[in-house]
């Protein structure tokens, strides 16, 4: 394979004179699978070969993709990239300039526990159905699950004009389970994910039992919730709604790209923008955790890249391009989702840092206000307005977990309400999921409780 | 890499399904897709990246009795990988659960005839073209205003082909085109930033109006400044095409699934020939409109694709089915199996799902209302209930109307409520009819929606 590469490499040096060219190239294989109640819809599997080729030429980008690994056809997709790159420099106002990453000559090959591929299609099928017969055998008030199951592996290779050449092994482990209930009319919805880069031993504990009942159990406590009322509340969030609030509220403004496009924080950078006890990190190194890796789509090793600290904002995230614009160095944040993309500034695993109270701590000053445990979605924008849809929440009355609350959403504005955090919990939970910035890619995000002095909810009551 | 053709295309269709059945599938179902896209892209006020990206592939269905195998592959250029990808779905098929519902693959049907789907001269568009297109777009909206940057967007060009054969006789092909442009910009002033803003024209012939989407999406831009909080209360809301399409994507558009009918997933269930909207509502899901995004002759497993009336005069008529939830309950497929390429199987979507407009300008719209909201894109209308229908979402960009008049822009509103009581509340709508993903829709006001504003 890197024979293939090296020449391709070769032929848009010398034959283009490219000032920049990396190939990517992948040969990976899925598996999938969709039960809908205990019925196998199909059990499904994938073979996606493929290169993605991108040259800086006359400092404009080309990129071209495709579906093959043969050497002829991705000699002729060098002079398509270089076309490309050359008819967009046409209008080209500042040229687009790199900064430097260190040569690597690297060979990842993973340990892993235990390899999907190696697993039967019986076995995945016996592990999903378990989840299935989990969640209707919880309650008759269960009228529906949906069980989505992915497994992907394989090898991806990276390649530059600069000397860098990886080959990574790649995994990903990863399930969705969707329950409805129905009682009178009244429909809910619950939805839990599990994803992991460590080996199908996630499911030993994430066992199907064991996510299937959190997913039921929702499902049927959500028929007997009643709307939130609209407006602005004090508000206690569990790790799985702080994490996505760290990710959407915060990560998406500190995507150097999006920042440079004038997010909020573009001209706060090194000020305070979040209470003191606001510390936050994006993490590529955790093992096993859904958005972790060795190297990024551009070579550059990940790392664990600290955002804010203490209520300042110390970093952004960054690929080659930002970080010149900024003067620093890459953080190893430019993904791909495959071969059909090109690599673009992404999240890996969002973590606010835990700090020293209890739930109990928090939650007990709260007069009334509202305890958002779970969410399902959410979404920021670049004005600083975020968005977080909750799929599970309750009313906290006199300093206690009350009544179940349904189909809320908080927003806000980022900077105020990182501002009004006043407690932060010393727990931790890490949660996988998957984040859509035109094309996908595997996250985590993650935190502590923590306790919000105001936040706007929109409730129908 | 060179296209392949249609008989290609076809005939790869063809050999692996009879392939299949000698290897001992009952039934078997090859879909080939290619997809030919050029990219001209935006970052950040230049047009700085191009891209050409070529995907095809193969996907294969083999069923033994009632148990279903898939698998893909997109590598075509050896019999060996036809045969390892044929092999592969059928001991998926050996290992998997009988289905006690299957009723086998779809039966040959006549396709259907379409309009304005292709067209010569997309397919011919090369990347200096498309660069002229995104700078008369990218000009046009800086002649609009100083405040604004246009932070991304660009054009963009796709041939699509598709073909698909099955061990019943179905053998097809099919194949369309698709030009558009965007444009997302931001305006800055004193500090302050204003949501994204953004317009777009997309087209299966030809004829966009870039100058058109720079000025729209500078225009809107700019009239996003000064944004202010509104109060909280139930009032009029107009929604444009943008933020109806987010909104029913994540509920209407499930509720008439037969899929979600089926279990028990959707407040339509056993609702037929009942009211569920205002009477001026009329919505088809049409698989023939003349140009529709969503046009095809036939859909993702080769059954023609049809109009079918969904609400008229505010009464629910139908629901959309696939060839398996149309055969459970022993009728016939709507034409709506929908396919990601060559990388899925089938499942039940709407073609176009079509509103009908009535005859009010926009402006005639905006001028009868006293106290209202005009929202143009919704934030986090994903994490709607997809089953209940319920939304809390973000209006942004929005605009307050006051005595007929666009008054301010609206910053943090908040729009809760549930898309059925919408549906029931709709009290007119424009006649500005327009594509957007699998909507074609008018803007349309609908009375007491619950506003959050502070």
């Amino acid at each position: 394979m890197e024979d293939i590469l090296s020449k391709v490499i070769d032929v848009a040096v010398q034959k283009f004179a490219v000032e920049y060219a990396e190939i990517r190239a992948q040969k990976l294989f899925k598996t999938m699978l969709t039960l809908k109640e205990e019925r196998v819809e199909a059990a499904k599997q994938g073979i996606e070969n493929g290169v993605a080729l991108r040259v800086l030429v006359n400092g404009a980008w080309g990129f071209a993709s495709v579906g093959t690994l043969d050497a002829e056809t991705l000699i002729s997709a060098v002079s398509d990239a270089c076309r490309m790159a050359k008819a967009a420099s046409s209008r080209l106002r500042k040229p687009i300039k790199l900064a430097k990453a260190e040569a690597v000559e690297d060979k990842v090959s993973m340990k892993f526990g235990k390899d999907p591929s190696k697993i039967s299609i019986e076995e995945k099928i016996n592990t999903t159905l378990s989840m299935s017969k989990t969640i209707l055998g919880y309650d008759s008030r269960i009228k529906s699950c949906t069980i989505d199951y992915l497994d992907l592996t394989g090898t991806t290779w990276f390649m530059n004009n600069e000397g860098t050449c990886i080959e990574q092994d790649k995994l990903y482990v990863w399930s969705r389970l969707l329950a409805t209930a129905t009682k009178a009319g009244i429909f809910t919805f619950s939805r839990e994910e599990i994803g992991s880069t460590a080996g199908y031993e996630v499911f030993d504990v994430e066992t199907p039992e064991i996510v299937g009942e959190r997913v039921a159990k929702r499902a049927v406590e959500q028929l007997d919730a009643k709307p939130a009322k609209g407006g602005t509340f004090p508000a206690v969030l569990g790790p799985n709604v702080v994490g996505v609030f760290v990710h959407e509220a915060f990560g998406h403004l500190a995507e150097a790209d999006l920042t440079l496009s004038g997010s909020i924080l573009l001209d706060k950078l090194g000020k305070k923008i979040a209470s003191k006890l606001v510390t936050f990190y994006d993490d590529g190194t955790i093992e096993g955790a859904f958005g972790s890796f060795e190297y990024d789509d551009e070579g550059v090793p990940t790392e664990k890249t600290l955002l804010v600290k203490d209520g300042v904002i110390v970093g952004l995230m960054h690929n080659r391009e930002t970080a010149k614009k900024f003067g620093v160095e890459p953080t190893g944040n430019a993904r791909a989702e495959d071969f059909r993309f090109e690599p673009i500034i992404r999240m890996r695993n969002t973590v606010m840092e835990p700090k020293d109270h209890s739930f109990e701590e928090l939650v007990e000053d709260v007069k009334f206000g509202y305890y958002f445990k779970s969410f399902r979605g959410g979404e920021a924008n670049l004005d600083g307005t975020f968005q977080v849809g909750i799929q599970e929440a309750y009313e906290i009355v006199n300093g206690e977990v009350g009544a179940p609350i349904r189909n809320a959403s908080i927003s806000g504005n980022t900077v105020g309400t990182l501002m009004k955090i006043d407690a932060v919990g010393k727990d931790f939970e890490l949660n996988p999921g998957r984040c859509g910035k035109g094309q996908t890619a595997f996250v985590c995000d993650g935190g502590p409780h923590i306790r919000v002095k105001e936040v706007l909810v929109g409730g129908s009551a | 890499m060179v296209a392949l053709r249609q008989e290609e295309m076809q005939r790869l269709a063809e050999k692996t399904v009879s392939l299949a059945q000698t290897r001992g599938a009952d039934e078997a179902e090859a879909f080939v897709y290619q997809g030919l896209t050029t990219n001209v892209s935006i970052e950040r006020g230049q047009i700085s990246k191009s891209s050409r990206i070529i995907d095809r592939g193969l996907g294969v269905r083999a069923i033994l009795g009632k148990a279903t195998g898939f698998c893909y592959t997109n590598i075509l250029e050896s019999e060996a990988a036809i045969e390892e990808t044929v092999l592969k779905a059928l001991s998926f098929a050996k290992a998997s659960k009988p289905d006690e519902d299957w009723r086998g693959l779809p039966s040959k049907k006549a396709f259907s005839s379409v309009e304005g789907t292709y067209d010569d001269r997309i397919v011919e568009l090369n990347s200096e073209e498309l660069v002229e297109v995104a700078s008369a777009m990218l000009d046009a909206a800086e002649k609009i205003d100083k405040r604004i940057f246009p932070i991304e967007g660009g054009a963009g060009s796709s041939y699509l082909c598709k073909a698909v054969a099955n061990s019943n006789g179905v053998e097809g092909f099919d194949h369309g085109t698709i030009v558009e442009c965007s444009l997302v910009t931001i305006a800055k002033e004193e500090g302050k930033v204003t949501p994204i803003c953004f317009e777009f024209d997309i087209k299966r012939k030809y004829d966009i109006n870039p100058e058109w989407v720079g000025k729209e999406a500078a225009g809107l831009t700019v009239s996003a400044l000064k944004a202010k909080r509104t109060e909280t209360k139930n009032i009029k809301v107009i929604f444009t095409q943008f933020a109806l399409q987010q909104l029913l994507q994540y509920t209407l558009i499930n509720a008439v699934n037969a899929d979600y009918i089926q279990r028990n997933q959707s407040a339509f269930k056993n609702k037929k020939g009942e009211k569920v909207a205002s009477e001026i509502v009329n919505i088809y899901d049409d698989g023939l409109f003349d140009g529709g995004l969503r046009t095809w002759k036939f859909d993702g497993e080769g059954v023609p694709q049809q109009k079918t009336p969904i609400i008229e005069k505010g009464i629910l008529l139908n629901y959309i089915y696939d060839n398996y939830t149309a055969k459970k309950e022993g009728r016939e497929s709507t034409g709506n199996a929908w396919r990601a390429g060559y990388l899925s199987t089938p499942s039940v979507e709407a073609t176009n799902f079509h509103i009908i407009p009535r005859n009010k300008s926009p402006e005639e719209l905006i001028s009868e209302l006293k106290d209202g909201l005009l929202v143009y894109y919704l934030q986090g209308a994903h994490s709607s209930n997809p089953v209940s229908g319920e939304f809390s979402v973000v209006a942004t960009p929005a605009w307050k109307i006051e005595n007929g008049e666009i008054a301010y822009a609206v910053k943090g509103a908040m729009l809760v409520g549930d898309i059925f009581q919408v549906l029931m509340n709709i009290s007119e709508l424009a006649d500005n009819e327009r594509k957007i993903g699998q909507l074609i829709s008018p803007w349309v006001c609908a009375e007491n929606v619950k506003v959050i504003g502070k």
